[in-house]
C-alpha cells in the first residue's frame, strides 16, 4: 500500500512544474501545458483522497469530472491561442500586452 | 405762557434776522458774481426797514415772547424762540442802522479786492449772527449765536490771509474768545444745573434758586464770557491786533456787533448777578477804560488808537453795568455805536487815501501811521468835519450824544459810590479821570492827522490828498448827524429827557439821585475835557512836545504794558515747549510702541505663515503624495501581460495561506 504522503508529493511536484511552466515559458502552446499540469496534479490529489470515500468515491467522481473540463478547456484555449497567433504573429505571452486597458 | 403764533412784529423781527442769514446763503453759492454786494446791501436795507417795524410796535409795549420745541432730551425739552421787549428791539435797530452805512462804505472801500466776494458772505453772517443774539430768548440759542459772532469775526479779521500778522491776530482773537465761551459755557451749565431752564425771562428766579457761592460762580463764569467778547482787562489783548482787518469790518466790529455782544449778555442775564458780582465787573470795567485809555497815549497806528479807545468805552459800559445801572450802559453803547463806527469809517477814509497816495507815488510808508499824516484838513474838510464830530462825541463834549451818556454814566457811578464803603468809592474818580484822557488822545489824533503840515508833502511837494468818494461820504455824513444830540434826547445837555434809558429804566431799581451831581458834574467833566483838549493842542498842534520818549511810563504805554511779552512768555512759550514735548514723546514712545507692537504682530503673523505652508499644508500636500505614490506602485502592477497577473495572483494566494500558517496555527 503506497501511503498517502507520496501522492501528495508526486501532486506537489506536478503543480510546482506546471506553476513554472506557467509563470516562466515564452510560450503560449507550453503556457497551456503548464495549466494542464496543475489539472492533473489537483487530480491526481482528488484520486488520491478519494480512498477514503469508499462508498461513494467521490474523489473518482470529481477527477472524471475534472479531466472533461480540462479536455474542453484545453479545446477552447487552444482556439484562442490560435486566434491571438492570427492577431498577433506570436505566441509569446511577452509580446501580448492586450490585457492591459 | 409763551405764544406759538407769529404777529405781524414777531414777522418782521424774524425776517430782520433771517434776511442777512439768506443774504450769506446768496452770496456763499453765487461766489465771484456777488462781487458787488448788492445782495448784502438790499438784505441789510430790507432788514433794517423790518427791525424798524418791529421797534415801533414792541417798543414801550408789552413785550412779545414767542417759543416753540426746538428738541427733546430725555424728558427735558429745549426751545427756540424771539424775545422781544425794548432791549432786544432796540440793539435790533441799532445793528441794522449801523450796519447798513457800513455796507455801504464798504461797496466803495473794498473795490477791487480780490475777495470781494467772500467779504460779502461774511458780513452777511456776521450781521445774521449778531441780530440772532439780540433777539433769542434763551441761553443756548444765544450761544450757538455768540459763536457764530466769534466765528465771523474769525473770519473777516483774517480776511486778508495771506498777511501773517492778520492770520496771527484772527488766531489770537479766536482763541482769547474761546476763553470767553467757556465762561459763558460754564455758566449756562450752572443755571442749567439749578433752574432747569434755560430761558432767559426764567433767571429772575435766579438769586433764590441758586445758592449763594454758586449764583456768584455763575455771574462770574458769565462775566469772563462778557470780558473776552467786550474786550475787558486783561483778555483785551486780541481787540488791537484784530485791526489787521479791512477798516470797514473794525468799525463794524467796535460798534454794533462783536463788542456789544458781552455787554448785551450782561444786560440781558443781569437778575443773575450778585453784589460781587456787580462789584466785580464795575473794578474790571474801571480797570480797563483806565488802562486802555493809558494806553491809546502813545499808540502811533491810527486804528490802534481807535481801538484802545473802544477798550476803554467799553469798560465804562462795563461800570454802567457793575453799579446797576444797565439802561445806562446800554445808551452808551448805542451812542459809542454811533460816533465809534464814525471814527473807524474817516480814519479808513484816511487810510484809504494814503494807501492811493502809497501807491500812486511809490512811497515805501505805513498808510496807518499818524506820524504819515497831517494837514490832511485842507484837503478832505467833510472827513475832517465828521471826525471832529465823532471826536467830540468820544469825549464827552456837549451837544453830542456822547457827552449824554458820559455824563449819565458818571453821575450815576457817583450816585452808587456814595453807597459804597472803601475803595469802590474810587471808581467814578478813576471814570472822571479817564474822560479827561479820552479827549487828550482824541485831540492828539485830530491833531497829528488833519492839523500842522502834511509830513509826506513836505518832502514831495506834489502829492495833493484827495476828498474819498461819495459812497464812502454818505454813510460817515449820516453817522455824524446821529452821533449828535437830537436823535437821543430833546434837551442837549441833560439826560433825564432821554427816550431811550427812558424805555428801558422801568425794570430797574433806580438809584437815589444826588441833584447837586447832574449840575457839578458835567460843569466839571466839561471843563476837565476843554483842559485836557487845550494841553493837547499846544503839545501837537504848536509842535511843544514836553515828554521824554524814553521815559519808562512813556515806554509802558507805547508797548501796551508789555501784556503781549507777559502772555508770550507765559502762556504761549510754555504751551509750545509742552506740544513739542508732547510732540517727542508722540514721535519716540508712542510712534515707537506702536511700531513695536506692529513688529510683534508681522513676528507673529510670519511664524503663523510658516506654520501654515509646513505644517497643515505639508499634511494635506503627504496625504496626495500618499495617495499618488500608492497609485504609482499598483499602476506597475497592471502591465497587460498575462504571466504577470498569474505571478500577483500565486503571491497574493501565498500570503493569505501564509497568513493562515503563521495566525490561525
Amino acid at each position: 500500500m503506497i501511503p498517502l504522503t507520496h501522492f501528495l508529493i508526486v501532486g506537489a511536484c506536478l503543480f510546482a512544474a506546471g506553476l513554472y511552466a506557467v509563470l516562466a515559458r515564452r510560450n503560449a502552446i507550453l503556457v497551456l501545458v503548464g495549466i494542464e499540469l496543475m489539472i492533473n496534479a489537483s487530480i491526481l490529489n482528488l484520486v488520491a483522497f478519494g480512498r477514503y470515500d469508499k462508498t461513494l468515491y467521490g474523489g473518482q467522481v470529481f477527477a472524471l469530472f475534472a479531466i472533461v473540463l480540462a479536455a474542453a478547456a484545453v479545446a477552447v484555449a487552444l482556439a484562442i491561442i490560435l486566434n491571438v497567433y492570427k492577431f498577433h504573429k506570436s505566441v509569446n505571452p511577452e509580446d501580448i500586452k492586450n490585457l492591459k486597458d | 405762557m409763551p405764544a406759538t403764533a407769529l404777529t405781524y412784529p414777531l414777522l418782521a423781527a424774524l425776517s430782520a434776522v433771517l434776511l442777512p442769514f439768506l443774504g450769506f446763503l446768496l452770496s456763499a453759492a453765487l461766489g465771484k458774481k456777488a462781487g458787488n454786494g448788492a445782495i448784502a446791501i438790499s438784505a441789510i436795507s430790507l432788514s433794517l426797514l423790518a427791525a424798524g417795524y418791529a421797534f415801533s410796535q414792541v417798543w414801550n409795549q408789552e413785550p412779545i415772547h414767542v417759543q416753540w420745541n426746538w428738541f427733546t432730551v430725555g424728558s427735558q425739552e429745549f426751545h427756540v424762540g424771539l424775545m422781544l421787549d425794548n432791549m432786544a428791539v432796540l440793539m435790533l435797530v441799532l445793528v441794522c442802522l449801523i450796519a447798513l452805512p457800513v455796507h455801504i462804505y464798504s461797496a466803495a472801500y473794498m473795490k477791487g479786492d480780490p475777495g470781494i466776494h467772500r467779504y460779502w458772505t461774511y458780513l452777511s453772517l456776521f450781521c445774521f449772527a449778531m441780530l440772532g443774539l439780540v433777539v433769542a430768548d434763551n441761553l443756548l440759542l444765544m450761544y450757538v449765536c455768540w459763536e457764530l459772532v466769534g466765528f465771523a469775526s474769525y473770519l473777516l479779521i483774517g480776511f486778508w490771509f495771506t498777511k501773517d500778522a492778520a492770520v496771527q491776530a484772527n488766531k489770537k482773537a479766536f482763541i482769547v474768545n474761546r476763553i470767553g465761551d467757556l465762561g459763558f459755557l460754564i455758566g449756562i451749565a450752572l443755571t442749567y444745573s439749578h433752574l432747569g431752564t434755560l430761558d432767559t425771562g426764567a433767571l429772575v428766579a435766579a438769586p433764590e434758586t441758586l445758592p449763594a457761592p454758586w449764583l456768584t460762580v455763575a455771574g462770574l463764569a458769565f462775566f469772563l464770557g462778557a470780558m473776552a467778547k467786550s474786550a475787558q482787562f486783561p483778555l483785551h489783548v486780541w481787540l488791537p491786533d484784530a485791526m489787521e482787518g479791512p477798516t470797514s469790518v473794525s468799525s463794524l466790529i467796535h460798534a454794533a456787533t462783536m463788542v456789544a455782544a458781552g455787554v448785551f449778555l450782561l444786560a440781558r442775564i443781569f437778575p443773575v448777578f450778585n453784589e460781587t458780582v456787580l462789584l466785580v465787573i464795575a473794578a474790571t470795567g474801571a480797570i480797563t477804560a483806565l488802562v486802555a485809555a493809558y494806553f491809546a497815549l502813545t499808540q502811533f497806528d491810527i486804528k490802534k488808537i481807535l481801538a484802545f479807545s473802544t477798550i476803554s468805552q467799553l469798560g465804562f459800559m462795563m461800570v454802567g453795568i457793575g453799579i446797576g445801572m444797565y439802561p445806562v450802559a446800554l445808551f452808551h453803547l448805542s451812542t459809542h455805536a454811533f460816533f465809534k463806527c464814525l471814527l473807524f469809517l474817516c480814519a479808513g477814509a484816511v487810510i484809504h487815501e494814503m494807501q492811493h497816495i502809497k501807491e500812486t507815488h511809490g512811497l515805501a510808508i505805513d498808510p496807518q501811521d499818524i506820524r504819515n499824516m497831517g494837514g490832511l484838513r485842507k484837503y478832505m474838510p467833510l472827513t475832517f468835519a465828521a471826525m471832529l464830530i465823532a471826536s467830540l462825541a468820544l469825549a464827552g463834549f456837549p451837544f453830542t450824544s456822547g457827552y449824554l451818556s458820559k455824563d449819565a454814566l458818571i453821575v450815576h457811578s457817583f450816585e452808587w459810590a456814595a453807597l459804597q464803603p472803601g475803595a469802590a468809592k474810587l471808581i467814578p474818580y478813576v471814570l472822571a479821570l479817564v474822560s479827561m484822557l479820552t479827549s487828550f488822545y482824541i485831540l492828539r489824533l485830530l491833531a497829528k492827522v488833519f492839523f500842522g503840515a502834511f509830513s509826506v508833502a513836505s518832502a514831495n511837494g506834489t502829492i495833493r490828498p484827495h476828498e474819498v468818494p461819495a459812497k464812502m461820504l454818505v454813510p460817515m455824513l449820516f453817522l455824524a448827524g446821529c452821533s449828535l444830540f437830537p436823535l437821543f434826547s430833546i434837551h442837549p445837555l441833560n439826560d433825564g429827557h432821554v427816550w431811550l434809558m427812558q424805555g428801558l429804566t422801568t425794570t430797574v431799581s433806580t438809584l437815589p439821585p444826588l441833584r447837586m451831581l447832574h449840575l457839578v458834574i458835567p460843569l466839571l467833566t466839561a471843563s476837565a475835557t476843554c483842559v485836557a483838549a487845550t494841553v493837547a493842542w499846544h503839545w501837537y498842534v504848536n509842535g511843544r512836545y514836553p515828554l521824554k520818549t524814553t521815559g519808562l511810563f512813556y515806554r509802558l504805554s507805547q508797548n501796551q504794558g508789555y501784556l503781549d511779552t507777559l502772555y508770550d512768555a507765559t502762556v504761549v512759550r510754555p504751551i509750545l515747549r509742552l506740544s513739542r514735548l508732547l510732540l517727542w514723546t508722540d514721535h519716540y514712545i508712542v510712534d515707537r510702541a506702536v511700531n513695536g507692537l506692529a513688529a510683534l504682530g508681522r513676528s507673529f503673523a510670519a511664524t503663523a505663515a510658516w506654520i501654515d505652508q509646513r505644517l497643515v499644508d505639508g499634511l494635506v500636500r503627504l496625504v496626495g503624495k500618499l495617495a499618488w505614490g500608492l497609485g504609482n506602485v499598483f499602476r506597475r502592477l497592471q502591465t497587460g501581460r498575462v504571466q504577470h497577473y498569474f505571478t500577483t495572483l500565486f503571491l497574493l494566494i501565498l500570503v493569505i495561506l501564509l497568513y493562515h500558517i503563521v495566525v490561525l496555527l
